[in-house]
């Protein structure tokens, strides 16, 4: 096809040759037409191809005739060029410049409705505006682009504009140039003490402190705007802010969300995302190392704690799923919320087919889904807060020697690897002598509490003795569901530690079996059980109150039916889960806990019996028991191997030296170094103290969820038919939607890789996307108001160059936030007042021309926020556990399962009560309800633009909620202590506080009638006042006289409930 | 609260000014009382711009005249049967073949397997997956025909017996989820994954609201008896209004603490003087108005009215003491104890009777996976009398004709037993291919059986209903075409019933 420019000049159409232009006709070659008779019809309005043209056909006719080849109706396709200028046999889809001569014209108005488009059975009926699109369209030329989205943004040259004195920078001129072809005049600049006010929201979420207004009015500086920004962006209070934003497209919460929804500790990722914006880290490297942290050469574990984000999604842990279909749905969870914040695509459309309006077909989703597939975590969450794959987040002060403790560690495993791999001197002559005929326990015949001898135990009838692992050994053999009671074995208790091993063969069958047990289910199942659900092992330890701690080995690590497995399981006596540790086959068990916040009371000790192959009511039938053993402390890991190797060290005691096997010589190595070398038990000494140490931080610290990769195969994922989990048709490995530019050669082809692609030059989407955003954060509407779909069904950018050279100039700066904040806020567009005229209300309602200054409802958070801090209630502290405060009764409970561990909402004391809002609980059954009613969307999916709705609700919460009244008063307190019996000073101070402002005459004296009738009703019903001021936890300043401060309270409530507070 | 002492509305204020002397500088009192006159104008005029302009946005007009406020343009698409729903959603599936589907047959399969070519390979939950065999749990439970069309139904639902005339029950609903979280969120909102907007929602954003004191579509929770009951979870999500707006999303109705999250004015804020912060900020809001000219603003203050009408009509709502003793011989006693099922029908009826279009209701522990004979009878007695009462209720108030009345869970259950069966006791796992559910009252065809199962209550012989047709037949029911009732979210013209196609179930339309 030729490539053709079409320009239109004075209405006539003059086709020009030109290279690589981006506009073209969709004609096969240029038509020359008369000019008689375009002459006669005027072209009208030039069109607008992908505001006006696109949506229309997308909205219309791509559902049929689109990108998707299975419901693509007569072989037609409207979505490209080709598609539209393919002959067909009642001529063309599209005769540029000639409406009669269009197929498209004809079907949208033919007098046949069977015939005419769209069809009956869509239900849309074409407005004669819809149509006139299409016949200028048609008209000028049906000039073709494609979608804007998918094309690099280029920095084009600022357009010129009339009013060059309104211009402080770039944006300016690209928001003047449209106002100016509106015909319309830019708002004026705001006010000082509503800009600082401004400034101070957008930058930091709170309300300025009255001083700051003040000094920024009175700031004669030329650089005073510069100075308050920077001054704003450089607290602490902006990566709150702009993190708080980012938690909703992250959708972080603190439960699991379905079922049961129990708490999921997760907080020290919503700490990262402060830090990072606090840090002003480059976009890019948000970017890549929340996609991929864990997968970076030598990451750190802020990077690896960044790769949470992919683990705030939902999960379930509801018995019945089906783990494929839940598999499938976290996929797909993960795919969306890329695509959503990153990419700004709708690409889960294309789980169960191919996308019906942009260029994504179902392959690409799956592809996309592949890097996602490949993790180790388990399906099913657990119901517990540490689902694998976690980390500990030690507390900021261990942090330092958290990192050297790793050293530390491996300095020391690394001097008893030498001392290992040189053979201590004295180790002969050990050999050589008789004290290795002696050895009578594996690792420390002292610390040997039990260790079972198969041939010596008196067999039950449904066990028999036969073969273990080495033809030699004996071992019991299980038949039933019954095994062996052994009395007089010495219990273990959970304040002391203890280790268990086992040398046992798994069965193969499905039950849960039980490998043995010293506890007894009459008794809450109080003791301790190594049992194996699932096929995976586990030592659960349960005390007085019947609640248990446990260590399970991950899904990942099941046993094989029918195998010898030696497994070995400690704990610290610290009553706590995170005390335990499980070897399985000599390797550490990549483990998940039980409950890790549970703490053990009272006795595990109930006088049991030692019970070899079963609890009293589960067993181990079809499988055997060859060794068992129970430590009085727990066992290092290569002591734990050690443990495993006692079939050797036995078989070696009767050998001469030069008799011995490798793995006899080894084990014996071993054995001799833990038990009788002095440097070697030293080091061993020492790690054991490294390991406390440790475990101690662990208690101090937190945990968060991460992500982490399967070693043992590449990342792939089968295409869903239809998006069932249980129709899988092709495999596909990962890969990027291939109407985007491709991966290079040296992104892997993993998350890294992926994370790689999105901040890639190349990439045409992420920088536009994160504008955009951050855009919308600051004028409540992004220039693409769809800020989530960019693509052929989103809305048009209302300024596509101002957007782009944003985006250019946002990636050429090195992602760098803070830069684009500054910009934004220090534009006239920005600056600019408020206020509507009539005619601009008329013209453009929803401001799309930006022809006044942002003014729109806060989010729930910043306006309880801004009661708190005028009230000076606000904590300052950043980061931690999430909190609990004000909620009224029941908001948990009403929606909870019995068992859930958030069934009821302990609200928290003191400091607690007035953190940021971000800190707060948030369970995704049940937001936090104040939230809610502002439009806090529920965080179970990836959400990047709320909804400002105005409801009653609203209005009860902000008048209502304690957490206000107690605020109201708290203000009311301090402007009453600022000037004491000076009523009119008071009431200035609250209006400064919440207003930012002096209040005007007329405004001034209806607060003062309403505080003379509030003062008179309180006057007159001093218990009304006394049960007022009572709100709240923070008891009421005595000195003040309770009638005053009680009007003041009503006041106080009265303007934090007016529209300019709430607004911004 | 004493009016006289308060000084609000009376005129006399000049000499409960004096006496505030001690607390308020002379000057201050003097200008107030200068104000007085001026006050008159300003109070007057606040009120009435106020009202104006909540009279324009909230339709005011138009609600006197007992048509909606809002809705979309275009609907109905024709004359609805219904103008509101009362659902009884039964969270945890009751197991129709223990109420509503008599297998009297399955006796002589007592602890027999489940035939594979009735099970034929079905997915089952991972609870029974791993059984290794189904034995046949016939119900304990006797069935007893009723009215005119002789429907069967369980001696534990006496009550609905009395009622076979009145309703329609479908014996043949079906749906494709397995767990209750995607089922009931599938019932709700046509999706088994969340963030789609509920019914409700729906009803309430494409119809509009037909009462201006209270929301248009309410949820209330009911509690149950039983305590070894096994409970599901629900959520917020299952009342959301998903990509509709949130003014759109189900208000719930609480039993305990204020009836609306933050009804009620704090302790020592009596409602004149919250009346006279309203006016008072009112007037603020006016004075920004001017300056700003943001409309949002003017909305704002017809919100603030609508929660302060909202404060007097919920208590006003939930107040029962005017109830006639009559109310609580067809209720039953339960029905004065906050939170119960029958107090929940009763309130139920309350809010129709108040132009509530949409009045959704969840009572958990129905999900009998165990210990079902012991179980389940409490779990009909909490509802069947309630039921009863609440559709004779609606009857003599002349509300039955425009109504609708659903009752029914997310699946159905399993004809074989989960874990131990003895001739006394069994569980019964979820079973997604055929359930149980009735309609009654506004368009429905009373004494109507629709459909069959298989003599296992396994699979459907006759006339299937998906949830999708029971979802197209509800907004049939509203005058509304599912098809066309559609609204743009994510470039997708999207509806209740999604994609798949959907049919209305016409047989059991009166």
């Amino acid at each position: 096809m030729s490539r053709v420019l079409i320009v239109i000049t004075c209405g006539a159409l003059v086709y020009v040759a030109a290279s690589a232009q981006k506009s073209q006709g969709v004609a096969a070659k240029p038509v020359v037409r008369s000019a008689a008779k375009t002459a006669g019809k005027p072209a009208g309005k030039p069109v607008d191809f992908q505001r006006e043209v696109r949506p229309f056909l997308s909205g219309n006719c791509f559902a049929c005739h689109g990108p998707d080849p299975q419901t693509r109706m007569a072989g037609l396709r409207l979505d490209t060029r080709e598609g539209l200028a393919e002959t067909r046999k009642a001529g063309l889809p599209v005769t540029p410049g000639d409406p009669d001569k269009s197929l498209i014209w004809q079907r949208i108005n033919h007098p046949n409705t069977g015939l005419r488009m769209p069809p009956l059975a869509s239900h849309k009926t074409l407005t004669d505006a819809e149509k006139d699109v299409v016949r200028r369209w048609i008209e000028q030329g049906a000039q073709w682009q494609e979608q804007w989205a998918f094309k690099t943004p280029v920095r084009t040259p600022l357009p010129p504009v009339k009013n060059t004195e309104w211009v402080r920078n770039a944006i300016d001129r690209f928001v003047l140039a449209r106002m100016e072809a509106a015909g319309l005049a830019p708002a004026p600049e705001s006010d000082r003490r509503t800009l600082a006010r401004r400034l101070a929201l957008d930058l930091t979420g709170l309300p300025p402190a009255p001083a700051d207004v003040e000094a920024f009015v009175n700031d004669q500086s030329k650089d005073y705007y510069d100075r308050y920004v920077d001054r704003l962006m450089a607290s602490g209070r902006w990566g709150e802010h702009r993190a708080r934003y980012w938690l909703d497209a992250a959708r972080y919460a603190d439960t699991h969300g379905i079922h049961v929804d129990n708490y999921r500790e997760m907080w020290p990722y919503r700490d990262w995302v402060i830090k990072a914006f606090n840090g002003n880290m480059p976009f890019s490297q948000f970017t890549v190392e929340q996609i991929a942290g864990d997968l970076l050469p030598n990451r750190t574990l802020d990077q690896q704690i960044a790769s949470g984000f992919h683990r705030c999604n939902v999960t379930t842990n509801e018995a019945g799923v089906i783990i494929d279909e839940v598999e499938a749905i976290y996929a797909k969870d993960r795919v969306d919320t890329t695509g959503t914040v990153f990419l700004g695509l709708t690409v889960g459309c294309a789980t169960c087919h191919d996308h019906k309006f942009d260029p994504i077909a179902q392959r690409d989703f799956y592809s996309m889904a592949a890097f996602f597939r490949n993790t180790t975590q388990n399906a099913m969450d657990g119901n517990i807060p540490d689902t694998p794959p976690v980390i500990v987040v030690p507390s900021d002060e261990d942090r330092p020697r958290w990192s050297r403790l790793a050293e530390d560690e491996q300095a020391a495993h690394a001097r008893m690897d030498a001392r290992r791999a040189a053979g201590p001197a004295e180790f002969a002559s050990w050999l050589d002598g008789t004290g290795r005929r002696n050895i009578k326990a594996p690792v420390d015949a002292a610390a040997q509490v039990y260790s079972l001898d198969p041939a010596s135990v008196t067999l039950a009838a449904s066990t028999k003795l036969g073969a273990g692992r080495e033809a030699e050994r004996k071992a019991v053999h299980f038949e039933a569901k019954t095994g062996i009671e052994l009395p007089n074995v010495a219990a273990v208790d959970a304040g002391k530690p203890f280790s268990v091993s086992a040398l046992f063969l798994m069965p193969k069958g499905d039950d849960a079996y039980v490998v043995a047990s010293q506890s007894d289910g009459k008794d809450k199942g109080r003791g301790w059980v190594m049992e194996v659900l699932g096929r995976v092992i586990a030592l659960r330890i349960t005390a007085d109150d019947g609640r248990s701690i446990q260590i399970r080995a991950g899904h990942l690590e099941q046993l094989k039916p029918g195998t010898w497995n030696h497994v070995v399981a400690t704990y610290d006596g610290t009553r706590e889960q995170p005390g335990m540790t499980l070897l399985v086959n000599g390797k550490t068990a990549l483990a998940q806990g039980g409950d890790s916040m549970i703490v053990l009371k009272g006795s595990i000790n109930n006088g049991q019996p030692l019970r070899l192959g079963h609890d009293s009511t589960r067993g181990l039938a079809g499988g055997a028991l060859a060794e068992l053993r129970i430590y009085n402390r727990i066992l290092s890991a290569e002591e734990a191997r050690l443990d495993g190797q006692w079939a050797q060290l036995e078989a070696s005691r009767e050998k001469a030296a030069p008799a011995l096997n490798a793995s006899e010589r080894e084990a014996l190595l071993l054995h001799y170094l833990n038990t009788q070398d002095a440097p070697y038990r030293a080091l061993v000494g020492q790690l054991a103290a490294l390991r406390d140490e440790r475990r101690a931080m662990r208690r101090r610290g937190a945990i968060t969820h991460v992500m982490q990769e399967r070693s043992d195969r590449q990342p792939m994922a089968h295409i869903l038919y239809r998006g069932m989990y249980d129709q899988p048709r092709d495999k596909v490995e990962p890969a990027v939607p291939s109407v985007l530019p491709p991966m290079t050669a040296s992104m892997p082809r993993n998350r890294l890789g992926l994370a790689q692609w999105l901040v890639d030059p190349a990439n045409p989407l992420v920088s536009r996307v994160t504008v955009n955003r951050f855009w919308q954060e600051l004028f409540g509407t992004g220039l693409v108001k769809t800020s989530e779909d960019f693509g052929s069904q989103g809305t048009a950018p209302t300024h596509p160059e101002l957007l782009d050279w944003l985006a250019v100039d946002f990636r050429e700066s090195g992602w760098d936030v803070k830069r684009l904040f500054k910009l934004m806020v220090s534009s006239a567009t920005y600056r600019q007042s408020a206020q509507a005229t009539e005619k601009k209300l008329k013209e453009d309602p929803e401001n799309k021309l930006l022809a006044r200054g942002p003014r729109f409802r806060m989010d729930g958070e910043m306006i309880r926020d801004y009661a708190l801090a005028s009230a000076g209630l606000l904590s300052p502290r950043l980061g931690g556990p999430s909190v609990k405060p004000y909620q009224p009764e029941g908001v948990w409970e009403a929606v909870a399962m019995l068992g859930s561990n958030t069934r009821f909402y302990k609200r928290d004391e003191g400091d607690k009560l007035y953190r940021r809002s971000l800190y707060t609980f948030w369970k995704r059954s049940a937001p936090p309800a104040a939230m809610e009613i502002f439009n806090a969307p529920t965080r179970e999916n990836c959400s990047v633009r709320r909804e400002r709705t105005n409801t009653p609700l609203q209005a009860l919460v902000t008048m209502n909620d304690v957490q206000f009244v107690e605020a109201a008063r708290r203000l009311a307190e301090s402007a009453m202590q600022a000037a004491p019996g000076d009523v009119e000073r008071q009431i200035g101070t609250i209006a400064e506080r919440l207003l930012a402002r002096p209040l005007a005459a007329r405004e001034r004296d209806v607060a003062r009638r309403a505080y003379v009738d509030f003062l008179r009703h309180y006057d007159s019903n001093q218990e009304d006042a006394r049960k007022l001021l009572a709100a709240g936890e923070i008891a009421v300043d005595g000195k003040l006289p309770n009638v005053p401060l009680a009007a003041l309270t009503m006041l106080s409530n009265q303007f934090m409930n007016l529209d300019e507070v709430l607004a911004k | 609260m004493n009016n006289e002492n308060s000084g609000l509305h009376g005129d006399e204020i000049t000499p409960a000014a004096r006496r505030l002397a001690r607390h308020l500088p002379q000057r201050l009192i003097e200008e107030t009382v200068a104000a007085e006159t001026r006050r008159q104008f300003f109070g007057r005029s606040a009120r009435g711009l106020g009202g104006l302009a909540l009279a324009s946005l909230m339709g005011e007009a138009a609600a006197t005249r007992g048509e909606a406020i809002g809705g979309q343009p275009g609907l109905p698409h024709h004359a609805p049967k219904a103008k509101r729903c009362i659902y009884l959603h039964l969270v945890g599936a009751p197991p129709q073949i223990d109420l509503f589907d008599p297998k009297p047959g399955m006796k002589d399969w007592f602890d027999k397997d489940l035939p594979d070519s009735i099970r034929r390979g079905q997915r089952l939950t991972t609870m029974t997956s791993g059984q290794s065999r189904f034995p046949i749990a016939p119900s304990v439970f006797q069935f007893k025909q009723h009215g005119k069309s002789g429907m069967a139904l369980s001696e534990l639902l006496p009550y609905t017996g009395r009622m076979a005339d009145d309703i329609a029950l479908i014996r043949t609903m079906n749906t494709e989820a397995i767990n209750h979280e995607p089922a009931i969120t599938f019932m709700q909102t046509g999706s088994m994954i969340a963030g789609r907007p509920c019914i409700g929602s729906w009803t309430s954003y494409g119809l509009g609201s037909m009462n201006q004191d209270l929301p248009s579509f309410v949820v209330l929770h009911a509690s149950h008896s039983h305590p070894r009951a096994n409970v599901q979870a629900i959520s917020a999500r299952l009342w959301s209004a998903g990509f509709l707006s949130a003014q759109y999303a189900g208000v719930a109705l609480r039993s305990s603490g204020d009836s609306v999250l933050y009804l009620n004015n704090p302790d020592g804020v009596p409602s004149p003087v919250r009346r006279r912060m309203l006016d008072a900020l009112g007037e603020m809001n006016q004075i920004q108005h001017q300056q700003t000219g943001d409309p949002e603003t003017l909305a704002r203050i017809a919100q603030y009215e609508m929660a302060f009408r909202m404060q007097t009509s919920v208590p006003e709502l939930t107040d029962l003491s005017k109830e006639p003793a009559s109310t609580y011989s067809l209720y039953g006693e339960e029905a004065k104890k906050p939170g119960t099922f029958a107090n929940t029908c009763l309130m139920a009826r309350r809010l129709a009777e108040r132009g509530v279009r949409f009045i959704q209701v969840y009572q958990r522990g129905w999900d009998v996976h165990g210990q079902l004979p012991e179980v389940l009878p409490s779990q009909c007695k909490d509802v069947d009398q309630a039921v009863f009462g609440l559709v004779q209720d609606l009857k003599s108030r002349g509300m039955f004709d425009d109504t609708l009345v659903i009752f029914g869970g997310e699946f159905g259950r399993t004809i074989y037993s989960q874990g131990k069966l003895t001739a006394t006791d069994y569980g019964r796992d979820h079973h997604p291919r055929c359930f149980s559910l009735w309609l009654a009252g506004g368009g429905i065809k009373g004494a109507t059986v629709h459909g069959e199962t298989d003599e296992f209550s396994y699979n459907i012989v006759s006339d299937p209903v998906h949830v999708r047709d029971l979802q197209a037949t509800l907004l049939h029911l509203f005058g509304v075409h599912h098809e066309k009732f559609t609204y743009r979210f994510q470039g997708l013209d999207q509806r209740l019933t999604g994609v798949e196609p959907a049919r209305v179930v016409r047989n059991i339309l009166a």
